[in-house]
C-alpha cells in the first residue's frame, strides 16, 4: 500500500497485506459459527440466505463476465471481434444478437463482457443488442428451457423469437439516436473515451511508472478491481431487494392473477423483475407456475425476465443513464407483453 | 495567493485519491468477501445450503480464479495509489462514496462471514404454496415406482411420496404402505391444529427458487410436542385425511415421530 518509491520494497508489502486480509477473512468465518447467540429471527435469516443464495450462485457468473470481457479488452488484438461482423448496420446487430451462442454467461455476466465490448469498439445500440439477445439466445438458456417445457404450448419457440426480435428492434431505435454516447452513464462514457488501456499502443506514457508500460496481467487485474467495483456493489444491492420482496410480498397475491389472459401475463412479468433468477435457470423456476399461469404469461416472464429485472437495472445502472433504462424498460416490456398476450390469445 | 492556490489543488488531490480508493478496494472487498466465504462453505460441505450441486465445480473453480485477482490486486496495489487523483470529487461525494463504500463491505462482511450458515425456514415455506411444483416428477416417480414394485417402502424419500400422491390419491393404492420420512415441521395452512407437513425444500438451481414439498401427517395437537421448523424422523401409515380442513385427500397416522438432527444437505433436487 505505501506507494512505488522503491520497486523492490512494494512487492511483499501488497501482497503480505493481501493474503493477511484473506487469512483473516477465513479465520473470521470459521471461528464465528461457534458463537451462539445470532438468534435471527426467521424472516431475517431467510433473507439473508435468500440474498446469499443468489449472489454465491451469481458471483461466479460475474467473474467469468469480467474474465470473457478482459479477454476481448486486453488479450485480443484491438477490433478483433468487430472484424468477422457484417458492415451493413442490420446484419451486423442480427450477427451480434447472436454472439450469447460463445459467451453463455447468463446476464448478471454479460453487462461486464458489453462494457467490454464497447470500451473494444462496439456502438452504444450494439452493446444494447447484444446486452438484450445474449442472455436468451445462448445454448444454456435453451437446453434448459428446452428441458422444462419441451416444445410444448409453444414457450420455447416464443421466448427465442421474441428475444431476438426485441434485442434488434431497440437496437435499431437506439441507433436512430443522435447522440449515442449520451445514453451512457458520464463516468463510463469517460472511461471509454480513454485512450486504450491494454497493451496495445505502447507509446503513452504512465507516470509513475516512468515510461514503462503495465505489463497485460496487471492491465487485467486492475480491469478485475475497477469491474468489481461498479458490478459487486449492484450484486449484493440486486440480490437483497430480491430477496426481500420473496419473504415479504406475499405471493398469493401474483398467484390469483395467473389464469386471467391478460392479467398473467402481467402478473408473471412483475415476477420475472422482482425474484430476477438468471436466465441460465429461470425456467427451472417458473416450472413451478406452469401449472397455474396460462403459457402466454410463462412465455413473458421468460422474455421480460431474462432482459429486465431488479439485479440486472442495478447493474445496468452502472453504463446506461436512468432515462436509457427506464425507456429500454418500457420497450422490452411492452413487446413482451404483447409476446405473451399473442401466445394466449392466439396459441 | 500561489500558496492558497497550492493548498486548494493540494486538498482536492487528496480528496480525488481518497475517493478513488475507496471504489477501488470496494469491488476488491466484496469479492474478497464472497469468495472467501465460497471456498469456506466448500471445503466444509455446506455450498449445498445456498446452491444446487451440480454447480459446485464452477463455482469453486471461479472462486479459486477469484482469490487469485483478489491477492493479485494487493500485490499491484502500489502503481493504482501513484496513478489515482485524476478526479475532481467534492467533499461531500466523497464523504458519501467513503462512508457508502465502507457500510455495504461491512454489512457484507457481517451478513457473508459472520452470519452462521443456515438452510430455509417455514418462514419461507409458508410463502410459496407446498407441493405446488418444483418437482421433476417423470425421475422421482420412475425411481419410486421401483421402490414400491420392491414393496420397499420405507426407502422412498418424502420427495418420492410425493410424486406418487400427485399421481393419484386413491386410498386403496396407499393402504398398508409404511412410510418413513425425514423432514422439518411445517403447519398445513388449512389445518395448522390437527395436521402438519413432514417437508423439504426442492432446490432447482439456488435457494432462490426453493419449493416446499411434504407428506401430510394427521395428529390433533401436534403443536404441543413438536415445534415449527423442527427436524423430525415420522413413521407411520397412510389413512383417508381425517381433517376436514386440509386440502390433502391422505395423511400419514404416525406410529412413531422421533426427533432428528438436520441432516448436512437439508435440501432435496
Amino acid at each position: 500500500m505505501r506507494g512505488d518509491r522503491v520497486g523492490a520494497r512494494r512487492i511483499p508489502t501488497g501482497l503480505i497485506l493481501g493474503v493477511v486480509l484473506v487469512a483473516l477473512a477465513f479465520t473470521v468465518r470459521a471461528v464465528s459459527p461457534a458463537f451462539a447467540g445470532w438468534g435471527l429471527p426467521d424472516r431475517t435469516q431467510d433473507t439473508i440466505t435468500l440474498a446469499l443464495s443468489v449472489i454465491i450462485e451469481s458471483a461466479p457468473f460475474v467473474f467469468l463476465g469480467i474474465l470473457l470481457s478482459t479477454v476481448v479488452q486486453v488479450w485480443l488484438p484491438h477490433g478483433f471481434l468487430l472484424r468477422f461482423l457484417p458492415r451493413q448496420p442490420l446484419l451486423r446487430r442480427a450477427a451480434i444478437s447472436l454472439l450469447g451462442m460463445f459467451f453463455p454467461v447468463c446476464e448478471c455476466g454479460n453487462v461486464p463482457l458489453a462494457r467490454g465490448f464497447m470500451v473494444g469498439g462496439f456502438t452504444v445500440p450494439e452493446s444494447i443488442t447484444f446486452l438484450l439477445a445474449a442472455p436468451i439466445l445462448n445454448p444454456i438458456t435453451i437446453i434448459t428451457t428446452h428441458q422444462a417445457f419441451g416444445f410444448g404450448d409453444g414457450i420455447l419457440i416464443t421466448r427465442i423469437v421474441a428475444g431476438f426480435i426485441i434485442a434488434n428492434v431497440i437496437g435499431w431505435l437506439f441507433s436512430r439516436h443522435p447522440n449515442p454516447d449520451s445514453l451512457l452513464t458520464p463516468s463510463f462514457a469517460a472511461s471509454c473515451a480513454r485512450p486504450e488501456p491494454a497493451g496495445h499502443d505502447h507509446d503513452h506514457d504512465h507516470g509513475p511508472q516512468r515510461g514503462r508500460t503495465p505489463s497485460r496481467i496487471h492491465t487485467s487485474v486492475d480491469l478485475f478491481a475497477r469491474e468489481t467495483a461498479v458490478i459487486m456493489p449492484a450484486l449484493f444491492i440486486g440480490s437483497l431487494v430480491a430477496a426481500l420482496t420473496q419473504v415479504f410480498v406475499p405471493r398469493s397475491v401474483l398467484l390469483a392473477l395467473g389464469s386471467n389472459p391478460v392479467w398473467s401475463v402481467l402478473a408473471m412479468m412483475a415476477l420475472a423483475f422482482i425474484v430476477a433468477v438468471c436466465s441460465n435457470v429461470d425456467a427451472f423456476f417458473v416450472l413451478s407456475f406452469g401449472s397455474t399461469f396460462m403459457p402466454g404469461g410463462i412465455a413473458a416472464f421468460l422474455t421480460f425476465g431474462a432482459m429486465i429485472d431488479v439485479k440486472m437495472l442495478a447493474l445496468m445502472r452502472t453504463t446506461f443513464s436512468t432515462r436509457t433504462l427506464v425507456q429500454i424498460t418500457a420497450l422490452v416490456a411492452l413487446m413482451s407483453a404483447a409476446a405473451g398476450l399473442l401466445l394466449n390469445y392466439v396459441g | 495567493m500561489s500558496a492558497r492556490r497550492t493548498t486548494v489543488a493540494d486538498s482536492r488531490r487528496g480528496t480525488g485519491w481518497s475517493a478513488g480508493l475507496a471504489e477501488h478496494w470496494r469491488g476488491i472487498g466484496l469479492s474478497l468477501v464472497v469468495v472467501v466465504a465460497t471456498v469456506w462453505l466448500g471445503a466444509t460441505g455446506q455450498l449445498g445450503l445456498y446452491i444446487h450441486p451440480r454447480y459446485f465445480g464452477f463455482t469453486l473453480v471461479m472462486a479459486a480464479l477469484g482469490l487469485v485477482f483478489v491477492v493479485a490486486s494487493f500485490f499491484f496495489s502500489s502503481s493504482f495509489l501513484a496513478s489515482a487523483p485524476a478526479e475532481r470529487t467534492s467533499p461531500r461525494r466523497l464523504a458519501l462514496s467513503v462512508t457508502g463504500s465502507g457500510m455495504l463491505l461491512l454489512i457484507a462482511a457481517v451478513t457473508v462471514l459472520a452470519i452462521p450458515p443456515a438452510t430455509l425456514t417455514s418462514a419461507t415455506a409458508t410463502q410459496r404454496e407446498v407441493n405446488s411444483g418444483g418437482l421433476d416428477t417423470t425421475d422421482a416417480a420412475e425411481q419410486a415406482a421401483t421402490l414400491v414394485g420392491n414393496g420397499d417402502y420405507e426407502r422412498l424419500s418424502v420427495k418420492e411420496w410425493v410424486s406418487l400422491l400427485a399421481q393419484s390419491d386413491d386410498p386403496a393404492l396407499f393402504a398398508d404402505k409404511s412410510a418413513k420420512l425425514t423432514g422439518f415441521v411445517l403447519p398445513d395452512t388449512d389445518d395448522p391444529e390437527n395436521v402438519f407437513y413432514v417437508a423439504r425444500f426442492v432446490v432447482t438451481c439456488c435457494a432462490v427458487d426453493a419449493q416446499p414439498i411434504g407428506v401430510p401427517v394427521y395428529l390433533p395437537g401436534w403443536s404441543n410436542t413438536y415445534t415449527t421448523d423442527a427436524w423430525v424422523e415420522v413413521a407411520g401409515t397412510f389413512t383417508p385425511n381425517p381433517s376436514g380442513l386440509a386440502k390433502a385427500a391422505l395423511a400419514v397416522e404416525p406410529a412413531t415421530i422421533e426427533s432428528v438432527e438436520q441432516p448436512s444437505d437439508p435440501y432435496v433436487y
